[in-house]
């Protein structure tokens, strides 16, 4: 789920996209310049095979031999084909003496120069590289089709575009590659978080053992979480010991009030000390509670689980709790189709549907409706426990899951503030996850099985 | 009864001393595991109550050594050990009952009461009778007077709870595991609406009523206040 949506967003996706464009700038930039030497040095080429042409025929004139001149220039200009080669000779009053026929009687200005096909009255967009040189006093023309150089640079301009294509290719499917690779592992790491922060601290990332940066921030972060485990542990053993340490005197406690109860005599002294007697039963239930809450959160009974059916819990809360309701001048109503099976503990799930409908029916006042439900949705077993009463607003929603925390439109009704917490802890344990929700009107609390 | 206490806690065991012999029971306090596993082991008692945390031999291993040695004596937890896993576990070694502290009087006498009277396995009843009311285990059938009355499932467990501890207390946390199996104290009536239930079924169509109602402590079924 985390790579198909935030797939542009993922740094090794970008970075491999980054990357790619980098290597086909590369390779636009060498194309080019390799592009200008090569025609450059071909340009030098053709200018050279000119004037070794030029020369040569050159030498085949001598004082007052035309002749030998004349008949070199027909000789060359018959060996060329296909107009590649051109030759024009001129006598020194501008009359033609030999050449190509096509060209007959072309003159050129002195050096090099460049002629487009169509202003030597020939078909075609050839461009011809022209030399022209003064034989004694007459002139010749020599005209090179650019052609083959032309093919050439062509053939260095397609490599490269070739090329660039592989290339982009490879960087753009290799850094798919390589970042889904690396993507694939991020989300491991974001995966194990997002399971230690629902409550599995015995989670750790796995390491790959390459033991690149990845495995060097993961093992960190698992070393974090192995000493956060430590600590929670630590901090578990100092609530038991405080817990049992507590229950010694607090028994003892509880015996010299019974004691006393026995000798008091006066109505007063009798009710003080039932009173102090209750406080402490509170004070025990508050300890218990918490002790629990935090023994349900180490992981406690899991290794107890057995198959069990979830729409049974649901219809017996409703019977046990639909007379109570009655009671109240409330109703309670259950609905759950028979088969919704978990691996669980019956009596923490017990104990979370009571203490939800309980906060259910000391929340609200008389004449509310109260439904538990229990549905199968896509596979996933999900809870409802919903009343139209007043709700809970919605910044106190997740605050309400807190150990001890009394809702202010609570703190009038009797209770611990540990009703939800425990809820949480069983839900969570359950791999289950617990919220709560506006029903419009009145609290709707979710509880979806995931597992 | 003959009870054997195994309590290292001074206070505690005189304590539960004084009000076992109050009530009418014979009390025997030992401070130390061994000595207490040695006693529990004679096949002098009707009931042993044990702490978990002991001197010398720990609770679980005391019990699970009598268990081992062929003692059938009911045994009862009282102790501070009291993590969500300790009574399964206390169970599991062979006690019958496990009561965490600090713990009400009466709380431990009802549920010593109901350990030392319980019959033997081969002597099931299938009819419980108490004055004119009749319960058959059989049809699950119950009537009073020769008028038959229609019970939910979980009234009949109740009633049948109250019968077979009949003329002794059954506490409140009693009923609670063992007609609605709630090992936590709920914060609603759930106990008093039901016995009211029941009562309007059981008591209140005839002169004498059953059920009594034990302040703070829990109900009794017998006759007369």
């Amino acid at each position: 789920m985390l790579v198909a949506s935030g797939l542009t967003r993922s740094t090794p996706f970008r970075l491999a996209v980054t990357f790619a464009t980098f290597l086909i700038a590369a390779f636009l930039l060498s194309g080019l310049v390799v592009y200008q030497i090569v025609s450059a040095e071909l340009n030098d080429r053709v200018d050279e095979d000119l004037q070794k042409t030029f020369s040569l025929l050159s030498a085949a004139y001598g004082k007052d031999d035309l002749e030998d001149l004349i008949s070199s220039v027909s000789s060359y200009a018959d060996l060329s084909v296909g107009n590649e080669q051109l030759f024009s000779l001129v006598g020194s009053d501008g009359q033609p003496l030999a050449g190509t026929s096509a060209i007959r009687g072309f003159v050129a200005p002195l050096g090099f120069s460049n002629v487009a096909a169509g202003s030597l009255g020939l078909g075609g967009d050839v461009a011809y590289r022209v030399y022209s040189g003064k034989i004694g006093p007459n002139k010749l023309s020599i005209a090179y089709s650019n052609d083959d150089t032309d093919e050439l640079k062509q053939l260095v301009l397609s490599s490269f575009a070739w090329a660039m294509i592989i290339a982009a290719a490879l960087a753009v499917s290799g850094g798919a590659l390589l970042a889904a690779r690396v993507q694939h592992r991020l989300n491991t790491i974001a995966q194990t978080m997002d399971e230690v922060s629902r409550g599995s601290l015995g989670s750790r990332i796995p390491l790959v053992g390459n033991r690149d940066d990845i495995d060097a921030v993961a093992s960190q972060v698992n070393a974090a979480l192995d000493r956060l485990v430590a600590l929670m542990e630590g901090l578990r053993q100092v609530g038991f010991d405080i817990a049992h340490d507590l229950r010694t005197p607090l028994n003892r406690l509880r015996i010299t009030l019974e004691s006393a109860l026995e000798k008091a005599d006066t109505p007063e002294i009798i009710a003080d000390l039932e009173e102090a007697r209750s406080d402490i039963d509170k004070t025990t239930q508050t300890f218990d509670a918490l002790l629990r809450i935090a023994q349900i959160e180490a992981g406690a009974r899991k290794s107890r689980f057995q198959l069990l059916d979830l729409s049974e819990i649901v219809a017996d809360i409703g019977e046990i709790y639909g007379e109570v309701a009655v009671d109240q001048n409330k109703t309670l109503v259950s609905r759950a189709e028979p088969g919704n099976m978990v691996h669980g503990d019956r009596e923490l799930l017990v104990q979370l549907l009571a203490n939800l409908v309980e906060n259910a029916l000391r929340h609200t006042p008389a004449g509310v409706a109260i439904k538990v439900s229990c549905q199968n949705l896509e596979g996933r077993k999900v809870i409802y426990v919903e009343d139209n009463g007043a709700g809970i607003p919605a910044d106190e929603r997740e605050k309400a899951f807190r150990r001890l925390y009394r809702l202010d439109a609570s703190r009038s009704t009797p209770g611990s503030g540990l009703g939800l917490s425990m809820a949480k802890a069983i839900a969570e344990l359950h791999g289950a996850h617990i919220s709560l929700e506006d029903a419009e009107p009145g609290l709707r609390v979710t509880i979806v099985f995931t597992s | 009864m003959r009870i054997l206490l195994i309590e290292d806690d001074k206070k505690t065991s005189d304590y539960i001393a004084k009000g076992l012999t109050e009530a009418g029971h014979i009390c025997d306090v030992l401070a130390d595991g061994r000595d207490g596993l040695f006693a529990a082991t004679s096949g002098s008692y009707d009931v042993i109550v044990a702490d978990r945390m002991l001197p010398s031999l720990e609770g679980l291993s005391l019990v699970k050594s009598a268990r081992a040695a062929g003692t059938r004596t009911p045994v009862i937890f009282v102790t501070s050990v009291s993590g969500i896993e300790d009574r399964v576990d206390g169970l599991e070694a062979g006690g019958d009952d496990y009561l965490v502290k600090p713990f009400a009087f009466s709380e431990l006498l009802a549920r010593i009461n109901a350990l030392g009277r319980r019959p033997p396995p081969q002597d099931r009843q299938t009819v419980l009778k108490v004055a004119d009311l009749e319960m058959d285990l059989i049809s699950r059938r119950v009537s009073r007077a020769g008028v038959e009355i229609e019970l939910q499932p979980r009234e009949f467990r109740l009633l049948e709870v109250l019968m077979r501890g009949t003329g002794r207390v059954i506490t409140r946390t009693m009923l609670l595991e063992q007609v609605w199996d709630f090992h936590f104290d709920p914060k609603t009536s759930v106990v008093e609406t039901h016995v009211s239930r029941l009562r309007t079924k059981i008591d209140k169509p005839f002169e004498v009523p059953l059920i009594q109602t034990v302040r703070n402590t829990g109900y009794s079924l017998r006759v007369g206040g």
